[in-house]
């Protein structure tokens, strides 16, 4: 944080020889060669990061580069391939510190992922959308470590200030799970919008990006969510969906619905970010304004869920 | 010239804290071990905190400055020694700050009094509340001894009282908790976990010891170092290989292992292998104009097996 000691590049990863690393080689030989050009893509973006990194690869708040170079080919095949995502006007994503605010839908959080896909191979310079997580998410073994390395953090105000005071693009849906487990007779309706991200941004001066995901809403229709068993059970939601719980956990595998993500104009707002929240919901109507007409927009400017 | 009264003189951290000191100070110091072959000019008094006798050495030394790093960190000694040495040694020695004229205190306190938590943010500041006792009471002295001196600090305003929170020290002098851990060959962690820890080399600790007394800083102040890695990469770095165990097993093996003496931690310090005490030093910096001389792969090397 503070050293004097000159920064250094990280390590280059050891290279794997002898056999493991022939057959490695054989293995890679038969994937096809738009997969192959995809982990190149991503390793390439990957290098352009302007996050800070020390001598060991890490940045400030254990994300590592490293591990998304190994990890994130899945979740590039969704956004080519499965969910076929459009991404219009990413230009608008300012560098330096921003909090981009989305709607947030489809039961499991592919938004988000297909969000930090966007950013991370569309956006110049690629970002790191950095997720605030939930409360529980560093208690879990494994699933703590993936977090941190894949750069996401619990979602408490501190984290967010510290990532913000660094320079970090921090993505947050203030609609949370009400929006996440919503029915589908509420697609593309924004829910509740949670007020914290505005006192924040009004705290650090940080501009909002408004951005509107089409598509979600309709990966896997839920007709109702079973919030009181949930809560007994300790779960965040318990949706029942056209598969689940149906078909078991591959039953909240969304549909192959085609993705569109507009972004929209960064916002700068202004005032005490302890006003009362009537003063606060009025700025925070604004930003829901802004992503319902870009929802609106992408609903109405395409043919189908589909295609 | 000012007179610095250095207590824990004998330990590593002390040692090189004198030899810092001296530059600009007159140096004496007190230790429950004596330090053979110490500096010529450089009193050493053998005594126990708690006992009368320290408080003849401050009413002979005179020193206008004290500087508490007397500690017993270790658990070899037993809870109640510990806690009494810790504890009531510090009562004592404040009271004498008081009656004796002390102009200046610095207490090494440290990290770990705001404890291991999942809900912990990144980079917490002095305000941040001190928890440990919560899941590690082993340490709760620790906690009582930070509390007692940043109580003493608002009471006494006249005295320039400086409470530091340093993080893991590392180096090849001291003596730390973290140093033993990492210092196995084969070290166990937590299955599943990897918190960042921040380090800080000893030399730069006792430059930043040294820099609170020069500015006569009052207040408490975290002290960070060059950065922050993953435990695994500290492991790795410092010549060891991890041994993950899952933590259902690890608790009540660690639980009996200590009982029965044969490994130094209880199981309570299993949560700071699971979750992150990151600190933000800045309001350190702005006071002192502190830089650290040694970047982490310096402070590894300075340890490795």
């Amino acid at each position: 944080m503070s050293g004097v000691s000159e920064r250094r590049r990280p390590r280059a990863p050891a290279r794997r020889g002898g056999v493991t690393g022939a057959l490695g080689d054989l293995v890679g030989g038969l994937v096809p060669l738009s997969v192959r050009r995809l982990q190149g893509q991503i390793e390439e973006r990957l290098r352009k990061l302007p996050t800070a990194l020390n001598e060991y690869g890490y940045d400030a708040f254990g994300m590592r580069p490293e591990f998304l170079r190994t990890q994130s080919l899945p979740a590039a095949l969704l956004y080519r391939h499965y969910f076929r995502v459009e991404t219009h006007d990413i230009d608008r994503l300012p560098s330096g510190r921003v909090l981009v605010i989305a709607n947030h839908a489809g039961q499991l959080p592919f938004d988000a992922s297909m969000l930090g896909m966007a950013m991370l191979l569309e956006a110049d310079p690629p970002r790191i959308a950095r997720g605030m997580g939930e409360y529980f998410i560093p208690r879990l073994p494994f699933v703590s470590v993936a977090a941190a390395r894949g750069g996401a953090l619990v979602g408490t105000p501190e984290n967010c200030i510290s990532m913000l005071e660094r320079g970090e693009a921090v993505m947050v849906f203030p609609e949370g799970v009400r929006g996440m487990n919503k029915t589908f007779s509420k697609r593309y309706e924004l829910q509740r919008f949670g007020l914290g991200f505005m006192r924040l941004a009004l705290e650090t001066g940080t501009p909002i990006l408004p951005v509107g995901i089409v598509g979600s809403e309709e990966q896997q229709p839920g007709f109702a969510n079973l919030s009181g068993l949930a809560s007994a059970l300790g779960l965040p939601a318990l949706p029942i969906t056209l598969t689940f719980p149906w078909l078991g956990p591959l039953g909240m595998l969304p549909m192959p619905v085609k993705y569109r993500i507009y972004f929209g104009e960064p916002i700068e707002f202004e005032g005490d970010p302890s006003d009362e929240d009537a003063v606060i919901e009025e700025k925070v109507e604004r930003v829901k304004g802004e992503i319902q007409s870009l929802l609106d927009r992408g609903v109405h400017e395409r043919k189908g869920i589909f295609t | 010239m000012e007179k610095v009264l250095v207590t824990g003189i004998s330990g590593g951290q002390g040692r090189l804290l004198t030899r810092r000191l001296l530059e600009n100070y007159e140096v004496c110091g007190v230790d429950r071990t004596p330090w053979e072959s110490h500096p010529r000019g450089v009193e050493i008094h053998v005594v126990d905190l708690r006992k009368k006798k320290f408080e003849d050495v401050i009413r002979t030394e005179m020193p206008t400055a004290i500087v508490h790093m007397g500690f017993v960190r270790h658990f070899r000694a037993g809870q109640d020694l510990r806690h009494d040495v810790n504890v009531r040694g510090t009562k004592q020695l404040l009271d004498h700050c008081v009656n004796h004229g002390v102009q200046k205190l610095v207490v090494l306190s440290s990290s770990y009094v705001y404890g291991a938590f999942p809900e912990n943010p990144y980079y917490m500041d002095e305000d941040s509340p001190l928890s440990a006792s919560r899941s590690y009471p082993e340490i709760r002295d620790l906690v009582e001894v930070d509390t007692l001196a940043s109580a003493f600090l608002w009471r006494y305003p006249h005295i320039r009282t400086c409470v530091l929170r340093p993080v893991n020290v590392l180096g090849y002098y001291v003596h730390s908790m973290i140093g033993q851990y990492l210092g196995e060959k084969r070290v166990p962690t937590v299955m599943g976990f990897d918190p960042m820890l921040q380090f800080i080399h000893e030399e730069d600790l006792s430059e930043a010891i040294a820099l609170a007394l020069e500015h006569n800083l009052q207040g408490v102040f975290n002290v960070t170092g060059p950065g922050e890695v993953p435990l695994h990469t500290a492991i790795e770095e410092t010549g060891g290989s991890a041994i993950p165990i899952p933590e259902t097993v690890m608790r009540p093996l660690f639980d009996r292992l200590f009982r029965w003496g044969l490994i130094p931690y209880p199981a309570g310090a299993i949560d700071f292998l699971k979750y992150p005490i990151t600190l933000s030093g800045s309001r350190f910096i702005d006071a002192t104009g502190f830089r650290c001389l040694f970047g982490l792969e310096e402070i590894f090397q300075s340890v490795r097996r």
